[in-house]
């Protein structure tokens, strides 16, 4: 199909004010069903484009950069799906959620009014209903760009293309947080934008050395030519930061476990498996595939890097008692396990690597899924306040626990199916290398699976199983709106478990092409 | 050698082989909708759906009886050039009918036990699935299916042993307020369920290990392919990689069969129905493990009688089963609660086990104890799930875990007593009619001829752990039915609860298995060289694993035990004659009072003590993989995280920006003087640097 790409990119930006209008006219079912169309058309495009192997596309853009292109191969299509699935589905999740917390919020701001001896607003429901209106409009515009952002950047053909998109998923993101978010939600969103594009920065300037070196952004171009000793090093360096704030690994995880948590929770379901891997992407694109000698002395750097980044991410999650900054620290040992596998530098251990994107996208979707309908339906986020919920909100428990075990990487889910190959990835490095190192770090690798299991196990415990407090006693199940969407991926993650062969097939290619294996 | 699968004689059996698992795993997957439909119903559905799985199962039986295999393979992930399949074997057949007609008679007993739980179909869903990858590791024929069936089956224990997640009291397992080392000895089903997966886990991630390194060298994952070339192992074994493979891969046997060092999660998943102790924690999915030694150790003996070495690895295999062996029947002589001291007395016998499959590998006559070891996975399987059924009945009727509770029963359930004494004894290995009597007996004879350096010592454990088998399950039996009926009945009684039998359902799921124990002990002998013969011709198909026929001369003993070793069997008759007669004098005689002979001195006391505090172990292993990371994790959550995550990079880049700019504002006095000063002494620096 022609211009699919370029429709599955840039419909969702086009049409984004007319879900605001839609929003603000008519309220926010039908701009949910409006954005949930556009973006189950253009997840279907992705989808096709996918199946019918590698499509690219070029399109002219300004001589000094070059060519503006969208590019469809084994690396991009899992990730591109991913994006588009969670997108698509989390746009039906959004729905009872933020209403929940325009009315919140809405009462937080008829309060202030009220409290600072203005006129006392008199709560109408029509009022309540057009501020309702008003700012899901806002909303599904805002999630509208925040995915076509994400899609834009693991499409793209160019560096500065890259860098473009790269950026244009953090203004909306931004916006999401600051505007709806828990606790200081306009300091954690600015915090979310300084340190990001700190990052960002950092990644341009890895670019620009790059780019000016040998005079074109054009990935093509990148890959063919020749780049000096001392640049390739320096700018992998700095595209390794870049992204390393963007994937939130050990020492540049800072800003993560606040968004994360005060995030609404669609957003950070998206944020969180789907946005930060794409640091992933850009290291397979730009390190592993475009600086391939660079990335083979900095590769047991990586390694180690994900090792400690697993570990610690692991560790800081047991300490939680927010639900979902416990679920943002165990996206950064997630974060870890990619890293790990990237750093193996074997075909398999790369492939498993972006097995974990997949299978993490999936498992920690349903668990901030489920988050957002306790956040929703009980009214707190405090792990201590909860327990027994099982009884209470079985389809939810359910699908915790399997996004629990794909966390932890229990056949049959597609966490397992990740987490072998990349360990077996590890494994075959160590072994060839005959790397005392390496052999090391895969021990303590699969130790760091057991550490995993326990502070997910602990958290259901805590959370759906045990004596029921007597405030919970009243608790009901979530909408349809938001436990559909959690058996889709829940479903998914199954399918995918047991028959993995459907990403495989397209990404053991792309890495052993890449490694020259 | 005969490595060819053999001709199936009919497409039949293949299908028969794959239904076996399938068949469970569709009726978990449609259990929700049935118990939508109707509760009642799902209890007929579960009994149904085994009843076909072990029918299946029963169908392959022509595999044992002409010692072939069927062999099916299909594509998988056709990337990594992976296949699934089934290979039925006689090995793999025989487990699965133990497997598919144990699960069936307890699902009915289990029709019985959870009759009335509002969560049945819960129940009934975990125990489908656990049917399902119960037999899938049985009859995969990869290890990367088996760890499927493998985590299948830890997950359903997981989610049976927190069956009653609401964690009320009489759920626990332990005393309550009860400290060993400063922790409490008293444990909720949740926290339970955890600690079984977690620490089962542990084991898991070595087995993984293993498994990754075999692949790495020979590229497959099949027992069959394994077994065409060595090649793998001798580059394997050149590196020095083989045995800690295999040794990793025991790892995963450890977790699952509870052997030490991960033994301590088997007693606290007591806190499951005890349909589930008896199927999943009994008779099934701790011998997991040991079916996976089965299965792997023909191929390391294989390699072994190649040339390439691996004897360490049998050595650790048998070391590990008589740790364990001797360590759990100590602490079962001590325990108040009945499903704990069958727990601990399932793990000792599985250690058995992997002692026979261990020292197996040890002697030149490896069919021995492998038969041996098979041999009592058998008889344990039906005499434990018996005693465990029984015990159900009895906490069903009395309403309480602790022996203490009990007493008198026999006047009340004179079936439930009858039958625990079958299986009891079966347990105990009373001579010449229980088939516990024969298997033990086949270990002892295998670890004794052995003829390796350790035969001794493991054989002198093996000895002691069956004296001390005797006796504590003679304590049990005791404790239960003899003596007066504790003050806890005669309060129910006084309350109008009248002590009765259990319901037919349940009693005569037990009731078959005692005297199964029994039946098939008489005919022991012969069903012992039946199964010896069957796997003499597994091994020699499969594994070229030829068996040397001695000619055996009269030995002393009468004509019906010929062939038995003297020294084996005299050791096994003085075991049960002193261990049953010991817990005679304690328990059902009463003529010593056992707290007052414990008390009696200081060293029967602190050996009491710690048989009692479980040697510690448990204390120790949550000191230092619970309490210590936990507490690690805080400090580093404080103190780095808190401290120079946060307040340091966060805090302080918005502190240094804001002080940055007030030094900057600061500088802007508007006072000539301090300009002027300021520039003096910058040219005065530059002058300076300038000079030297």
């Amino acid at each position: 199909m022609e211009y699919a790409l370029l429709q599955a990119v840039f419909l969702p930006l086009l049409l984004s004010p007319v879900a605001y209008i839609l929003g603000r006219k008519m309220g926010p079912t039908p701009a949910m069903w409006f954005t949930f169309a556009i973006l189950l058309y253009t997840t279907i495009l992705v989808i096709n484009a996918a199946m019918s192997g590698t499509v690219e596309e070029h399109y002219p853009w300004t001589s000094l950069f070059g060519e503006f292109g969208f590019v469809m191969d084994g690396l991009a299509s899992p990730f591109a799906i991913i994006i588009y699935v969670l997108s698509t589905i989390l746009a039906l999740y959004s729905k009872p959620y933020m209403i929940h917390k325009f009315h919140e919020q809405y009462e937080e701001e008829q309060k202030a009014i009220q409290s600072s001896g203005g006129q006392s607003a008199v709560v109408t429901s029509s009022s309540l209903n057009e501020y309702v209106n008003a700012k899901s409009g806002l909303y599904f515009a805002l999630f509208l760009v925040f995915a076509m952002g994400m899609l834009g950047t693991v499409l793209a053909t160019n560096l500065i293309e890259f860098y473009i998109f790269f950026e244009v998923m953090l203004i909306p993101g931004f916006f999401l947080v600051a505007l709806w978010g828990d606790g200081p939600r306009r300091k954690i969103g600015l915090m979310f934008l300084f340190w990001t594009h700190a990052g960002a920065v950092v990644l341009l300037l890895g670019f620009l050395m790059i780019g000016l070196t040998i005079g074109s952004f054009d990935f093509a171009d990148i890959k063919e030519s020749e780049i000096p000793q001392d640049i390739v090093l320096a700018s992998a360096v700095a595209i390794a930061i870049g992204l390393g704030v963007k994937l939130a690994v050990f020492m540049f995880h800072i800003w993560l476990p606040y968004v994360h948590g005060s995030a609404p929770t669609p957003i950070s379901a998206l944020l969180s498996p789907a946005m930060i891997g794409i640091g992933a992407y850009g290291i397979f694109r730009l390190i592993v595939e475009f600086l391939p000698t660079t990335f083979a002395e900095l590769s047991i750097w990586f390694h180690i890097w994900g090792l400690v980044t697993m570990i610690y991410g692991g560790a800081m999650a047991l300490m939680q008692d927010d639900i979902k900054r416990l679920l943002a620290y165990s996206s950064i040992s997630q974060m870890g396990y990619i890293l790990f596998g990237i750093g193996s530098m074997s075909t398999l251990g790369l492939a498993g690597a972006e097995m974990m994107y997949i299978t993490h996208g999936l498992g920690k979707g349903i668990l901030f899924m489920m988050a957002g309908i306790i956040i929703v339906k009980v009214g707190t986020r405090s792990i201590s306040k909860l327990g027994g919920l099982a009884g209470k909100m079985p389809i939810t428990a359910v699908c915790a626990v399997i996004g629990a075990l794909t966390i932890m990487g229990i056949p049959p889910t597609s966490g397992f199916m990740g987490e072998w190959i990349l360990f077996y990835g590890a494994l075959e490095t160590a072994i060839d290398e005959g790397s005392t190192v390496r052999a090391v770090t895969f021990g303590l690798g699969l130790v760091a699976t057991a550490l995993t299991m326990s502070y997910i196990l602990w958290m259901l415990k805590r959370v759906f199983f045990g004596k029921t407090p007597e405030h919970l006693e009243k608790v009901k199940e979530g909408s349809w709106y938001m436990t559909a969407p959690m058996m889709v991926l829940a479903g998914f993650t199954i399918v995918l478990g047991i028959y993995p062969e459907m990403f495989l097939k397209t990404i053991v290619p792309y890495m052993s092409g890449v490694l020259g294996v | 050698m005969a490595t060819e699968s053999v001709g199936l004689p009919f497409e039949a059996t293949s299908a028969a082989a794959w239904l076996v698992w399938i068949l469970p795993f569709a009726a978990a997957l449609i259990m929700p909708a049935v118990g939508k439909a109707s509760k009642h119903i799902t209890g007929y559905v579960a009994v149904a759906f085994a009843l076909m799985s072990a029918l299946s199962a029963a169908s392959l039986f022509p595999v044992v009886l002409e010692a072939s295999e069927i062999h099916h393979q299909i594509t998988w992930i056709e990337t990594l050039g992976l296949n699934g399949g089934v290979l039925a074997d006689p090995l793999s057949v025989i487990m699965a009918n133990v497997v598919g007609w144990i699960s069936f008679l307890i699902m009915i007993y289990s029709t019985g036990y959870m009759k009335g739980d509002k969560d049945i179909t819960r129940f009934w869903f975990w125990m489908m699935f656990f049917i399902g990858s119960m037999q899938l590791i049985v009859l995969s024929d990869n290890l990367l299916q088996v760890f499927f069936g493998w985590e299948g089956v830890g997950l359903a224990s997981y989610a049976l042993i927190s069956f009653w997640y609401r964690d009320k009291k009489k759920d626990h397992v332990g005393t309550e307020g009860r400290t060993v080392l400063g922790l409490l000895d008293y444990y909720s089903p949740t926290h339970a369920g955890m600690k079984a997966f977690i620490m089962t886990k542990v084991g898991d991630v070595m087995m993984i290990a293993g498994m990754l390194l075999i692949f790495l060298f020979a590229g497959t994952f099949g027992f069959k392919e394994l077994m065409g070339d060595f090649g793998w192992a001798e580059s394997m074994a050149a590196q020095g990689l083989l045995v800690p493979a295999f040794v990793l891969l025991f790892g995963g046997a450890i977790g699952k069969s509870a052997q030490f060092p991960l033994n301590e999660w088997l007693l606290e998943a007591m806190t499951g129905p005890t349909a589930v102790s008896a199927l999943i924690h009994a008779a099934t999915m701790v011998k997991a493990g040991v079916f996976l030694v089965a299965r792997i150790g023909p191929i390391m003996f294989a390699l072994g009688a190649a040339g390439i070495l691996a004897d360490q690895f049998f050595e650790i295999v048998a070391w590990v089963g008589a740790i364990t062996a001797l360590l759990l029947a100590t602490q079962g002589m001590v325990n108040s609660e009945i499903k704990k001291v069958l727990a601990y007395s399932t793990g000792s016998q599985i250690g058995y086990m992997m002692m026979a499959l261990g020292v197996a590998g040890l002697s030149h006559q490896y069919v021995d104890g492998y038969t041996a070891g098979f041999f009592h996975l058998i008889s344990h399987a039906m005499f434990k799930a018996s005693l465990f059924m029984a015990a159900g009945s009895l906490l069903h009727v009395v309403g309480s875990r602790f022996m203490s509770d009990m007493g008198g029963l026999r006047k009340h359930m004179k079936k439930t007593y009858a039958f625990m004494w079958a299986a009891g004894l079966g347990l105990m290995g009373a001579p010449f009619i229980t088939t516990g009597f024969w298997s033990k007996d086949a270990i002892f004879a295998a670890v004794y001829e052995s003829g390796n350096e350790w035969a001794l010592p493991i054989f002198i454990i093996a000895v002691l752990t069956a004296v001390i088998t005797a006796f504590y399950t003679t304590r049990m039996i005791g404790l239960v039915f003899f003596g007066k009926p504790s003050k806890h009945i005669e309060k129910m009684e006084e309350e109008g609860h009248h002590i009765h039998e259990a319901p037919l359902s349940m009693w005569a799921p037990y009731g078959i298995l005692a005297v199964l124990t029994i039946g098939i002990g008489i005919i022991g002998l012969s069903a012992e060289e039946g199964l010896h013969h069957t796997f003499e011709y597994y091994l020699e198909n499969s594994f070229g694993i030829y068996t040397v026929h001695h000619e055996t001369g009269e030995s002393i003993l009468p004509s019906f035990l010929q062939g038995l070793n003297p020294v084996a069997l005299g050791a096994s008759l003085v075991a049960f004659a002193v261990g049953i007669g010991l817990g005679y004098i304690f328990y059902i005689g009463r003529w010593v009072d056992a707290t007052r002979f414990v008390n009696s001195n200081i060293f029967f006391y602190a050996i009491h003590k710690l048989f009692l505090n479980r040697w510690y172990l448990n204390a120790i292993v949550y000191w230092c993989f619970v309490v210590a990371p936990l507490w690690l994790a805080r400090a580093v959550f404080r103190y780095f995280e808190r401290t120079a995550i946060d307040y340091g990079m966060n805090d302080g880049f918005q502190k240094a920006v804001g002080w940055g700019a007030r030094v900057v504002q600061g500088t802007q006095t508007g006072v000539s003087q301090s300009y002027l000063f300021v520039f003096g002494a910058g040219l005065l620096f530059v002058i300076l640097i300038l000079l030297i």
